[in-house]
């Protein structure tokens, strides 16, 4: 029986073809701001490779492999992680559709950490080498490289300084608000993808102390949750509490 | 669903077909062997990843009864020998050990409920170890409106037991009468007493719990209607918080037991909706809520108090004030509902203990929802609990087109709309106040598997 399916999946990028980029790509703004002609457009797509999906709690890369390419997540959620000396893991972030991963191997040509994929992926591949002599021949990717990097950079000082627990989760719920928003997608209403585990790891909270807070957002009518949906009822009461961390 | 609810004889005999409970949706005929050990603790380890786990409920089966009640249709196993109680829990205890750790220490049980077969089966001291095993290995609630439950038998209660149980920390007690006429008892095999029964409501009351639930039976055997009368009577005398009128289901060549009772005592159609008519009267009569299917409540009770706040839930144990646990059964045929999977224990007590005893967990069958059955089980919900569908806020939720979705669901409500069972706004599809018996009816219009699966495997409507 064919019915269609209820819309309350994850957010898809819109495929791209030759000339045209999924409606989510990490690059889409490169090419676009410098006014790169349609040849060099199908050079930086020819260097594009659409992955086959990644099945959940597969690894991308681990930590000490060599570095060959960065990735832009075209669909699901990636997970990076390192683990310390006693073995315990230490979440680094969490990447969405239209997010770049592999950034910080870039340096020492050897990924830093693992990804790992927290539900089916598909990833665009993009082969370090060729982007960078593309990169020679094309200022504005160059720059748009730059400007990834030290957005990169920006998110793993988010969760830096001592701040309150509260404050971190509203940081936490803002800041990926934004990046679902700055796609395209629903800003206020979104799957966590991530489990509770992760994002209390992320957070350096305990789970129970995740829930207790989300438990009391709802309660104060800032948020609704729905099994892993939330939805920011308040987002200028939710702004205003992670604005401490997102300043500093 | 605030509206009296009216008696239409002549809607009720037209409507009276066979149509699953949905005590779960997808029903449970649509279980299958593709869901095993592995899915079962997939799901367990899914729903502690959720933002805010939910609580949970605990369902426990006790299969045991002393002697067989022919209407019976749970799975049950019929002995008087006691020490199967104890071998039985023992197991019990080692599948407490194996499910509980699946599920993360911060999960309040919120709802525990003892079933049955007869759970009082199992002496009082058997009961203690198990209550106490469970609340070791989870983490009970202290909140006061917890509901921790059991059905009990009150011809195999000795006195103090009630007492006992409370000591425990169980707040409610549903009890088995189905009718008091001695004639219809001996067709049934279970013969107990007025005197006895109202002396284990008291007990109930006097050792502080909060609520006693009655169940009760029409279309039995050589039921009449001074017989079913003189029980209400006997029964409203003591004031139960809640009642449940269920509607016996002749089904021998389903249930074995069933064919110990003669076709020709069973009263007939006409009959059968006359008994409904005269408890659904009795009952409001007296002041009792409707609350759905087949359950009334004195307004007082947290039933009651939920339907009118629109905070009512159904599941496998019927209708509830607590939202979306999670399910856990523990023992021989119990069903557990995890997040969006449904999944029930092997059936059989051999296969069940030779499961416990590899260390296997004892998963028999199940199914996983996908997005469409998740959002029909929610319309059904909506039905079963508030008596309507609310268009807007399950389109909002499920980002779909209610119309576009839903055209053979609508072509089929609009004949139900004619006969007056239901109205069908832009907003809103809801009961009428005649249509609320048949909340069945209405929602198996929306069951997606209904064209595929046997009609002789549900009840009757009626």
């Amino acid at each position: 029986m064919a019915v269609p399916a209820p819309g309350r999946g994850q957010p898809i990028a819109d495929d791209g073809d030759q000339f045209n980029f999924c409606s989510t790509c990490a690059f889409s703004g490169a090419c676009l701001d410098a006014g790169v002609d349609k040849g060099r457009l199908r050079e930086l797509h020819m260097l594009v490779e659409h992955t086959s999906p990644c099945r959940t709690g597969e690894h991308l890369f681990r930590e000490g492999d060599p570095f060959n390419a960065i990735a832009a997540v075209r669909s699901g959620t990636v997970k990076t992680y390192v683990t310390d000396a006693d073995g315990r893991e230490q979440v680094r972030g969490f990447f969405l559709p239209g997010e770049v991963i592999g950034l910080d191997a870039i340096s020492e040509s050897r990924y830093p950490c693992n990804a790992i994929a927290l539900e089916p992926v598909v990833l665009c591949r993009f082969s370090f080498p060729n982007l960078s002599s593309l990169a020679a021949r094309m200022p504005g990717l160059q720059q748009h490289l730059f400007r990834l990097l030290s957005h990169d950079i920006g998110n793993a000082a988010l969760l830096a300084g001592n701040h309150t627990a509260e404050d971190r989760m509203a940081a936490f719920l803002i800041g990926l608000s934004r990046r679902y928003g700055a796609r395209g997608f629903r800003a206020d209403r979104f799957q966590l993808t991530m489990s509770r585990a992760d994002i209390a790891n992320y957070l350096r909270l305990a789970a129970e102390t995740v829930s207790r807070i989300l438990r009391r957002f709802q309660d104060e009518r800032l948020v609704r949750v729905r099994r892993r949906e939330i939805e920011l009822l308040d987002l200028p009461r939710l702004e205003k509490a992670a604005l401490t961390v997102l300043r500093s | 669903m605030d509206a009296p609810v009216t008696f239409d004889a002549e809607l009720l005999r037209r409507y009276d077909r066979p149509g699953p409970r949905y005590t779960s949706y997808p029903t449970a005929p649509q279980f299958g062997p593709q869901f095993t050990e592995e899915r079962f603790r997939a799901a367990a380890l899914r729903s502690n990843a959720e933002p805010i786990p939910s609580d949970l409920s605990l369902y426990v089966h006790v299969p045991f009864c002393v002697s067989p009640c022919f209407y019976c249709g749970c799975t049950r196993i019929i002995t008087r020998d006691r020490a199967r109680g104890g071998l039985y829990l023992e197991r019990l205890i080692r599948e407490v050990g194996m499910v509980a750790p699946l599920f993360d220490r911060d999960r309040d049980v919120i709802q525990l409920h003892f079933g049955g077969g007869t759970p009082n089966f199992l002496d009082v001291g058997e009961l203690a170890a198990l209550v106490g095993s469970l609340g070791r290995h989870f983490h009970f609630s202290d909140r006061a409106d917890r509901d921790f439950s059991i059905e009990l038998d009150p011809r195999t209660l000795a006195p103090g037991d009630v007492g006992r149980l409370a000591a425990l920390g169980l707040n409610r007690a549903s009890l088995g009468v189905q009718d008091f006429d001695p004639e219809v008892q001996r067709a049934v095999n279970r013969i107990q007493g007025v005197e006895q029964t109202l002396a284990v409501i008291e007990e109930c009351r006097a050792s502080g719990m909060r609520s006693v639930n009655v169940d009760l039976i029409y279309g039995l055997p050589k039921q009449t209607l001074e017989g079913f009368a003189r029980t209400l009577d006997a029964l409203l005398a003591a004031r139960p918080d809640r009642l449940a009128i269920y509607g016996y289901a002749h089904l021998p060549e389903l249930f074995k037991g069933q064919r110990q009772i003669e076709a020709t005592d069973l009263p007939d159609a006409a009959l059968r909706l006359e008994l409904l008519q005269l408890a659904v009267q009795t009952l409001t009569t007296q002041g009792y809520r409707f609350i759905g299917m087949d359950h009334f409540a004195l307004p007082g009770d947290d039933l009651s108090k939920a339907q009118a706040a629109g905070g009512l839930h159904r599941n496998f144990m019927g209708y509830t004030i607590h939202d979306d646990c999670d399910l856990v059964g523990l023992g021989v045929s119990s069903i557990s509902h995890i997040g969006d999977s449904f999944s029930q224990s092997y059936r059989d007590l051999p296969t069940w203990e030779r499961a416990i005893d590899e260390g296997r967990l004892p998963v028999w069958r199940g199914i996983e929802l996908d997005t469409d059955d998740v959002l029909r089980a929610d319309i059904i919900q909506q039905l079963m609990c508030q008596g309507e569908i609310d268009i807007a806020r399950t389109e909002e939720q499920f980002g779909i087109g209610f119309r576009a979705y839903f055209p053979e669901a609508l072509a089929k409500l609009s004949a139900l709309a004619a006969d007056g069972l239901v109205t069908v706004e832009p907003g809103r599809i809801a009961a009428t106040s005649r249509g609320r018996f048949l909340l069945r009816i209405i929602a198996m219009c929306f069951d997606r598997y209904l064209a595929t699966s046997q009609a002789p495997r549900y009840s009757r409507a009626i």
